[in-house]
């Protein structure tokens, strides 16, 4: 017992772990040997009720998890740990496997550490690019290091990283954790700088279990309740997947995947009948045109992404509305600081203000936006084409009182009558014929909870529940496919050696499927059979 | 020497000049009439033969049944090889010693390489093939092969008997019964029956059962099979009129000549037979808007295109061709039948209109005016068994030591039935042996994509091979079938020659120190421009550039590569099948690393082998859904990464599936420890025996 008190870090790794666990994420019980060996050691110093005291200060959101769960983790981890200080000497040799996976291992949402985890031969590799270090710190050892990302050289953050040589690591290969600050920019960024690492893709669902699996690593038989844990966990990675491609970016994907496998297909139709069967002329060339206009659509759109992904590290609520309905006071109320000037005068705010909050526990970029209204001053009339703009784009918008619905796109829209107030309590109530909506009044406060969870239940909504999901890792994700889908495009030379060409839109297709689903070969079959009249 | 029984007539070497194997009647068992065989392979087609040899290659004595033998090696429809995809199959059934490839190069009268200009990975062989050289040639060489013995016959009935212990399924084979009523014994039997399980004959509104033109279909073993419990599809092909040479008006048409050199099949001929002046062209028609207006007028006259039976999504007939592609001008290849033959064989034309109505649409297309239809076209319906229900070695669950093989299981095509012909000789022999079944990956070969395909999702269509189809395609190419396959099937399966295997070996070896030659040479891009002029590489690096990234290049060869480096590349350019294959390799070097990797992924999943006698529908300790679970039970994957290709298998079901597989193994492992000590001590015992 070298260290009876185990750094803070770790014991916040812990609670991010156990969040995680409770709300059926596994990866977090995935967590190191060495993360475990410190733990294990304070349980061995105060007891396994260390870990219960500590639990139930953890954050809010494990109230709402009901106690029979609870219960049989922690039969679980009991019995994991118990076994690991029974048997530290397991480990069978780790076969040779192809990519180096990583994923976000701890909870999505507020916390103060979050643990991003690789497996894989490239783990090492990563460590060093991503610490710009020649060597790796010492195995199975917390280490502070500044991680910086590799393309910009820019600091991301001071994190404890451990280094896993293989077999001796969950997963049996090589593994690396980052254990960084856990705001949403500084997890988005590591797991970013590491989707750069050649080599290293985000992990698929259950991968690191699978993994592990596959090693011998995992003795499960006496686990109860694994089995609802990976499902819960793959249900989970699927809802959230499936919830990411409602919006827009889903639209896009599909489209562009629809187009790539029939751009493919006709590719392989060129070349398993090009020769025996007519097909019609010009396949090629359209399937070319299609290719060309794909890798400029994702090169614009990769380009965007990667301007906005700084700015917004959440959900991007708009707050719009008639002049002098009182948006201004409406976003300083809610990000409790005067972000705006507001005055009794109509148009006082001329340009799209916006400032981060966290509203209920999500990160949110809050923006005020100059009053919808014709016929005044070339800078608020800018002013007001701007705050439709922003409109266009993002997630969430408040209206504020008689708002007309700002664009005619299905986003979501709170419709919110400010000044409930000014109602006399015998007079008349706001009109019957309006949608539904919600009485607020910035004046007195009266409304702000009823506002605070509707926008509670949107965000949900919209960027998953914090407590099952991780956006910012589909985000990752969604940008590490679409970057890999643009490169392998790029290698499309059908002028050349068409195989070549057309693995190259394989591999490109095999991207965009990874986000939408599908892909495989029956639907390239099908296409061909239904465009080209082919047959012996 | 000839045996005669009832109708089942030995026939042995009255073509032969070789020593012929003598018929072995087993002298110890209790019924010395009776023969008994290793392995029984019932039908002389494409499956059928290769099975057959394949089985004896193997060491196994084997017995080929079949209605006629003269119809041994009949190429009951197209009188062609290979093509794209299908030549694939045919340069790995030639990596395994199979037959069809080596006959091909001694019997074709046209041979050309498909998709020469798309890249080697997806380059296509093919050949008219002399149907008449093609049997003989066959038929020479099935009865001239060790251990292989022919017989006369149609099988009515399978002897079943009580299943081994060891080994899932309900029963066992053990021999079949005759339509005469003899019987033969045999360890394993193979079936590959093609279209004649109940087939039937459809020209117009007429139809008779039959599984070949003038054939006989089979009836009764199409009966016991359906007893038995295999659950039985049926699907229909069909084949085109036949048209008399002298009939047709080639001057106007357009002429496809054959390549020179000509490309041969196999691994072991440097040439064909024949040079490529004296092969016979291939000509090009096309149907016109008559045509489509006889196939529409005359719908209610041909059964075959309205049956319910499920035919193909693409298009197998000119009817189906005319249905769902009107106004359209669909392509007739007119190819030679033999060198000898007058008939010529319209690809492109099947059709099953009424005899007379095919006269008349021919004679509407151009060329064709005055045609004359020797043998009307014809379509099949037969019976095909859900190849769900057979084992990557091609064993069915159900029966063990059964074998099915080629249009049996739901393809189509030669080349394909060839390809499943050699796996089941070779299974069906080492099952006999009692070894390890040779079962070819999905990364192995396109044999291994047709079988995972087959096995694991079934099919409601006949099976073609496409190179769509085929994952690795850049890894599995014709060039290299023999590195991917003779190795292994001279070492797990015994079915290569030593010469085959020693050849591979060299080529292996050859390639490898070729490439990294090239590797190491390394000189500047300019250096490299002045050696090769004519190359424009790119002067945008300033990193030393491989002489292996020269080779990459289009404009670049061995030869022009050795020119400018004599040392040391010059003596690979001595094999010019050396240099071209190293050619091929540099081409494709950077993607085959990338895909390297994955198929390292494919093959971890499928080293985890799922258990044979697993009972999904009752299963208890694994978490699966229902519909999961019929899906597993249908299909029974033999490994994970066959379970995860089933459609509608979720990632959760094959991590559960995961669990369940390492316990038992764990299970198994804490079992096996004691009888391994119980073994040692028999072993012992022995030993003091002779001690003794």
């Amino acid at each position: 017992m070298r260290n009876s008190k185990p750094p803070l870090a770790v014991i916040c790794t812990a609670l991010c772990q156990a969040r995680s666990v409770l709300s059926s994420i596994p990866y977090s019980y995935c967590q190191s040997r060495c993360a475990r060996t410190l733990k294990i050691r304070s349980h061995v110093a105060r007891g396994t009720t260390f870990r219960y005291t500590h639990l139930h200060r953890a954050p809010a959101s494990l109230s709402t998890l009901h106690q029979p769960m609870e219960a049989k983790i922690f039969r679980w981890w009991a019995g994991r740990i118990l076994r690991l200080c029974t048997r530290r000497s397991s480990g069978a040799a780790a076969p040779g496997s192809g990519a180096t996976i990583f994923a976000l291992s701890s909870g999505q949402g507020r916390c103060g550490i979050a643990v991003i985890r690789t497996s894989g031969p490239s783990s090492g590799h990563a460590l060093r690019i991503l610490t710009a270090a020649r060597d790796l710190p010492p195995a199975r050892h917390a280490s502070l290091r500044l991680l910086s990302d590799p393309r910009s050289g820019e600091p991301l953050d001071r994190a404890l990283v451990l280094w896993f040589p293989g077999p001796r690591s969950f997963t049996g290969e090589d593994c690396v954790e980052f254990h960084v600050h856990g705001g949403p920019a500084v997890v988005s960024g590591v797991l970013q700088a590491l989707g750069s690492v050649p080599g290293l893709r985000p992990a698929e669902a259950g991968e690191f279990t699978r993994r592990a699996f596959a090693n011998g690593k995992l003795n499960l038989t006496e686990v109860e309740g694994l089995a609802d844990l990976i499902h819960a966990e793959t249900e989970a990675q699927r809802r959230q997947a499936l919830r990411q491609l409602d919006g827009e970016l889903g639209h896009l994907c599909r489209g562009w995947a629809e187009t790539l496998t029939k751009a493919l297909a006709h590719v392989e139709a060129y070349i398993d009948f090009g020769e025996d069967d007519n097909l019609e002329e010009g396949v090629l060339e359209q399937a070319d045109i299609e290719v060309r206009a794909l890798e400029v659509a994702l090169g614009a759109h990769l380009r965007d992404a990667r301007r906005g992904q700084r700015l917004r590290s959440g959900a991007h609520v708009v707050v719009t509305g008639p002049p002098n309905a009182g948006k201004s006071s409406l976003v300083n109320l809610l990000s409790r600081k005067p972000v705006s000037i507001v005055s009794p005068e109509p148009g006082t705010t001329r340009d799209v203000l916006e400032t981060p909050v966290d509203l209920a526990g999500f990160p949110v970029l809050l923006s005020d936006t100059a009053g919808l209204r014709e016929g005044v001053g070339p800078v608020e009339q800018e002013g007001v084409r701007r705050a439709r703009e922003s409109c266009n784009f993002l997630a969430t918008v408040v209206a504020s009182v008689g708002a007309q619905s700002p664009s005619d796109s299905s986003q979501r829209l709170l419709l919110v009558l400010n000044k409930s107030d000014l109602l006399s309590p015998e007079g008349p109530g706001p009109r019957p014929d309006l949608p539904p909506h919600l009485l607020l009044s910035c004046l007195t406060g009266e409304g702000l909870d009823g506002l605070l969870e509707a926008l509670r239940k949107e965000l949900a909504a919209v960027c998953g529940d914090p407590s099952t999901g991780s956006p910012l890792l589909t985000r990752a994700r969604h940008q590490h496919h679409l970057q890999g889908c643009l490169d392998a495009l790029s290698h499309y030379k059908p002028s050349k050696d068409l195989a070549l060409a057309a693995e190259a839109l394989r591999v490109a297709r095999g991207h965009l499927t990874r986000l939408t689903g599908g892909g495989g070969t029956e639907e390239i079959l099908d296409i061909i059979f239904r465009d080209f009249c082919v047959g012996k | 020497m000839f045996y005669l029984r009832g109708c089942g007539r030995w026939v042995a070497a009255s073509f032969t000049k070789q020593q012929f194997p003598l018929v072995r009647l087993s002298s110890d068992s209790a019924a010395p009439r009776t023969p008994h065989f290793d392995v029984i392979v019932i039908g002389g087609g494409h499956a059928g033969t290769e099975a057959a040899t394949a089985a004896a290659r193997c060491g196994s004595r084997t017995l080929l049944l079949t209605h006629r033998v003269d119809t041994i090696g009949q190429m009951s429809c197209n009188p062609s090889f290979g093509g794209i995809g299908k030549g694939h199959l045919m340069r790995e059934v030639d990596a395994l010693d199979g037959l069809c490839s080596r006959i091909c190069d001694q019997s074709g009268v046209h041979y050309k390489v498909l998709n020469r200009r798309k890249g080697p990975a997806v380059w296509g062989l093919r050949a008219q093939i002399d149907r008449k050289l093609y049997k003989q040639n066959m038929q020479k060489e099935i009865l001239n092969t060790p251990l292989l013995t022919v017989q006369e016959g149609a099988v009515e009935d399978l002897i079943l008997t009580e299943p081994e212990p060891e080994h899932t399924g309900k029963c066992r084979v053990s021999g079949v019964v005759l339509v005469d009523g003899s019987t033969v014994y045999a360890e394993s039997v193979i079936l590959t029956t093609g279209t004649f399980l109940r087939g039937m004959i459809v020209i117009g509104l007429e139809m008779h059962p039959a599984g070949r033109l003038g054939d006989q279909p089979s009836i009764g073993l199409a009966q016991t099979l359906e007893k038995l419990g295999f659950v039985v599809g049926r699907l229909k092909t069909g084949t085109p009129p036949r048209i008399a040479k002298d009939s047709i008006n080639f001057s106007i048409l357009n002429k496809q000549t054959p390549d020179n050199p000509s490309v041969p099949f196999s691994f072991t001929n440097e040439t064909v037979w024949i040079k490529p002046e004296d092969q016979l062209p291939c000509y090009l028609t096309y149907t016109n808007p008559r045509v489509d207006e006889i196939v529409l007028n005359n719908l209610h006259l041909n059964s075959h295109v309205k049956e319910t039976t499920r035919g193909p999504r693409y298009c197998p007939s000119i009817e189906s061709k005319v249905l769902r592609f009107p106004n359209r001008l669909h392509q007739v290849w007119l190819e030679p039948e033999g060198m000898d033959s007058d008939l010529i064989y319209p690809q492109g034309l099947s059709m099953t209109l009424p005899t007379e109505l095919q006269e008349k649409m021919i004679t509407c297309i151009r060329g064709l005016e005055k045609a004359k239809v020797i043998q009307p076209g014809y379509g099949v319906q037969y019976d095909y068994l859900d190849p769900r229900q057979i084992t990557p070695s091609l064993e069915t669950h159900l029966v063990q030591r059964l074998f099915f093989a080629g249009q049996i299981n739901g393809t189509t095509g030669y080349e394909e039935a060839a390809a499943q012909g050699v796996i089941a000789g070779i299974n069906a022999s080492l099952r006999v042996s009692r070894k390890p079944p040779f079962v070819v990956s999905r990364t192995e070969g396109y044999i291994g994509v047709l079988i995972d395909d087959l096995t694991t999702l079934g099919t409601s269509e006949p099976y073609r091979m496409f190179t769509s189809r085929v994952e690795f395609r850049l890894s599995l190419r014709p060039d290299n079938a023999d590195i991917r396959l003779t190795l292994r099937g001279y070492k797990d399966a015994g079915c290569v020659s030593q010469q085959r295997y020693e050849r591979a070996c060299w080529m292996k070896s050859s390639l490898e120190e070729g490439i990294s030659v090239l590797k190491s040479i390394e000189f500047s891009s300019s250096k490299w421009k002045n050696l090769i002029p004519e190359v424009s590489i790119s002067t945008s690096r300033s990193l030393p550039v491989r002489a292996l990234d020269v080779l990459k290049y289009e404009e670049v060869d061995m030869d022009s590569l050795a020119k400018a480096v004599p040392e040391p590349l010059k003596k690979y350019t001595k094999c010019r099948e050396l240099a071209e294959r190293l050619k091929i390799e540099a081409t494709y070097e950077s993607v085959l690393f990338h895909q390297l990797q994955e198929i390292k992924g494919v093959q971890q999943d499928e080293a985890l082998q799922l258990p044979k006698d697993i009972d999904y529908l009752t299963i208890r300790d694994v978490s699966l859904s229902h519909e999961v679970r019929e899906k597993l039970h249908f299909s029974r994957p033999q490994t994970i990464g066959a379970a995860s290709r089933i459609p509608g298998v979720t990632p959760a079901a094959i991590i559960n599936l995961l669990r369940f597989v390492k316990t038992t193994q764990q299970r198994q492992a804490a079992m096996n420890e004691s009888p391994k000590t119980d073994q040692c001590l028999r072993n012992a015992d022995r030993l003091q025996e002779r001690q003794l």
